[in-house]
């Protein structure tokens, strides 16, 4: 997955966990709201309901106007409350339950409208039977009258309590009176009757009213109370959920992100280490490629530059390490040049004084030769061929430190590199028997002619032989091999099993004047001139030697010239 | 055959000191020796006396030897030069025997060797003129018939 992905889910997750919680947290508080408004409705209700019921009271009790236009009005406000509940509430509710609500509200009133009308009857009826009861007295007396006044009283007292009791007594004193004879007497009876039978309705009303009333408050009170209870559910509900949620949030979104931050963080990690590795020159560490994203072909792409890197250090390396050797070369070839150069001024100066001393010892040994004998003679002689001897070895040193001694000057031929090594042993057979050294010759038979300078490689050979031979014990070996080395390069490498040539003297061999020999047995010149020999010929020499086990010579000369 | 006491060798070193003892030493092998000490010396001897055979350094003061040599061969073509240097170098060898000296000698040179090489120019001087004769037109290289006349 790639990174971009990887972050964007990480991102996406929250995100969505956020939404999800918010969608929830709404969804809950539209509810809580939904249920506020029931209770505000619900309180509402019920205050207009305690309105209401504390005017029905009054009205009850005084049965006057003002208070029955107060409760009308109430009554009014609370179905204007009622009416005004949204479909939404209702719903909440109960669609029977509001329209019960409802219904009880207008029996409610119509109950109080009929007591309203049995409060004017009684009224009425009252005023009726009071003119009645006072035509009665009137026209009554004596016995008859006494009578009349105790229906009378019982008459106050059945207004008084309106009960049945009070109205039996009342009839049993009617009865006992026994003035139904009389017109007025029997209307008051009825009208009594009537008057007591609205007494009786005006209780049963009033029960009524007082339940109905009773009904609408315990309705309002309780669905104010299951709101309250709904909202409390909802609300701890709504909290329970947030938490749920919260703690998804956290553990789901630290769990994801930190899986998605490994699998970011993990290579990235791995990748700093090897460039740490990279930048501390090792090119060996790979990265191990997994899956496809953006760090999967960084990968890639890291690994392809550390081979690419590894290559051109190794190729680096190696052609450092050839500059050192062409630059060891070109100093030591420099040194050389230098130090010929000296020598060869040296010579050149040396060469005239060392004349007049050689005419003059010659005038000498002449003029000696000449005369007769004289007691010296001899002696003078000696010493004067002593000094001829010198100055002969002086220009033995000049000669071939100029290259006098023979030419030096190319000349190519073609010619057969074995047969010039065979002729050279065969040139110092003498001395080759007379150390009793064994010189075994390893005839490269593949070798083809070569067109080089047949004279100087003898003198090369030469050289580095007779400098074997002087270096072997009696009854020594000297091998020499010739073979072709490439199509360009054949190679001749003589080598004895003398005492070797310490390291520090290997250097300096190739120096003129240089010589591991005693004293007056060598000149120094003889690989000097063997050196330059073979940069002339457009070839190299070079020696390696181990101490105890002997030096060997190694010359590698160009088929074909190269100069 | 003349004797040998009649070659005459100038010898043009500037070292005077071994100059004059080669003079000495050769004349005690019956050569005609005379010498010079510079090119220019060398040049107006020579126009005065032939000899046979120069002995020529080269590294001299004023006109180098090299020089003196051209000189020589255009004035007196048969005159032998024999080189006799502590200085020449491969270089000077060749450049001397494209002039048409003789050889070319370094010091210090056996007397015996230096001796026998001019013995060898001699005749080669001689044979040259002689060789000039045969080819020669009559009347047409007086320097050739005069060099033959003076040998009879």
């Amino acid at each position: 997955m790639k990174i971009r992905d990887k972050l964007l889910l990480g991102f996406g997750f929250y995100i969505l966990l956020a939404a999800i919680l918010g969608f929830f947290a709404y969804m809950e508080l539209r509810t809580i709201t939904t249920r506020l408004t029931l209770v505000e409705i619900a309180g509402d209700i019920t205050n207009t309901i305690l309105e209401v019921r504390r005017y029905e009271k009054n009205f009850l009790l005084y049965k006057d106007k003002d208070n029955l236009q107060e409760l009308k009005n109430y009554l009014g406000v609370l179905k204007k409350y009622i009416d005004s509940i949204k479909s939404e509430v209702i719903k909440e509710i109960g669609i029977n339950n509001y329209n019960m609500m409802k219904e009880t509200i207008s029996e409610y009133e119509q109950l109080f409208d009929a007591i309203v009308d049995n409060f004017r009857s009684q009224e009425k009826i009252t005023t009726s039977m009071r003119a009645a009861g006072g035509k009665i007295e009137r026209r009554l007396t004596g016995r008859e009258l006494e009578s009349f006044l105790d229906i009378r009283r019982d008459e106050k007292n059945l207004m008084l309590y309106k009960d049945q009791e009070t109205y039996d007594t009342f009839i049993r004193t009617l009865n006992s009176a026994n003035l139904d004879r009389y017109e007025e007497v029997r209307r008051y009876r009825i009208l009594m009757t009537r008057l007591f039978e609205l007494y009786r309705y005006e209780k049963d009303s009033i029960d009524k009213i007082r339940l109905k009333a009773r009904e609408i408050q315990s309705f309002t009170e309780n669905l104010s109370k299951k709101e309250r209870t709904d909202i409390d559910a909802v609300s701890k509900r709504s909290m329970r959920l947030l938490l749920y949620a919260l703690l998804a949030f956290i553990i789901l979104g630290t769990i994801i992100n930190m899986r998605l931050a490994r699998g970011i963080a993990t290579p990235i990690k791995r990748l700093e280490e090897i460039t740490k590795k990279v930048a501390a020159g090792d090119f060996s560490e790979r990265i191990e490629i997994k899956g496809k994203g953006e760090i999967a072909s960084l990968g890639i792409s890291f690994n392809q530059m550390g081979t690419r890197l590894r290559d051109a250090m190794e190729s680096l390396e190696l052609a450092i390490k050839r500059l050192h050797e062409k630059q060891a070369q070109l100093v030591e070839a420099e040194k050389l040049a230098s130090l010929g150069r000296i020598a060869a001024g040296v010579a050149h100066e040396i060469n005239n004084p060392l004349a007049i001393i050689n005419e003059k010892a010659g005038l000498m040994q002449d003029i000696l030769q000449m005369s007769a004998d004289f007691q010296h003679k001899e002696k003078f002689s000696n010493l004067i061929n002593g000094i001829i001897g010198s100055v002969n070895r002086c220009r033995t040193i000049t000669h071939q430190l100029l290259g006098f001694a023979r030419r030096i000057d190319v000349i190519v031929e073609l010619m057969d590199l074995n047969e010039a090594v065979i002729e050279v042993k065969g040139f110092l057979e003498n001395e080759i028997l007379l150390k009793n050294i064994r010189v075994e010759l390893n005839i490269g038979e593949d070798l083809p002619k070569i067109k080089s300078d047949k004279v100087l490689l003898e003198q090369v050979f030469l050289n580095i032989i007779k400098n074997a031979i002087d270096a072997v014990e009696e009854g020594g070996l000297i091998e020499v091999s010739t073979r072709i080395k490439d199509e360009n390069t054949a190679q001749v490498s003589i080598k004895d099993n003398g005492p070797g040539i310490p390291r520090d003297k290997l250097k300096h061999i190739f120096e003129p004047f240089f010589t591991t020999k005693e004293r007056g047995k060598g000149t120094g010149l003889g690989l000097f001139v063997s050196y330059v020999i073979m940069k002339k010929l457009g070839g190299f020499i070079l020696a390696e030697s181990e101490i105890g086990k002997g030096t060997t010579f190694i010359l590698e000369i160009p088929i074909q010239p190269r100069f | 055959m003349k004797k040998k006491k009649e070659i005459k060798v100038l010898l043009v070193d500037d070292e005077v000191d071994f100059v004059d003892t080669l003079a000495q030493r050769l004349k005690m092998r019956e050569l005609m020796v005379a010498t010079v000490y510079d090119g220019e010396q060398a040049l107006s001897f020579i126009k005065k006396i032939e000899p046979d055979v120069i002995v020529l350094d080269l590294k001299m003061p004023g006109l180098h030897g090299m020089e003196v040599l051209r000189e020589i061969k255009q004035l007196s073509p048969h005159i032998q030069v024999i080189i006799l240097t502590g200085h020449g170098t491969e270089k000077d060898e060749e450049e001397a025997k494209r002039l048409g000296g003789f050889d070319f000698l370094r010091k210090p040179a056996d007397i015996d060797l230096l001796v026998a090489k001019i013995k060898e120019a001699y005749w080669e001087k001689i044979e040259r003129a002689m060789t000039a004769i045969a080819f020669a037109e009559e009347g047409e290289l007086d320097t050739a018939r005069k060099i033959i006349k003076k040998e009879e």
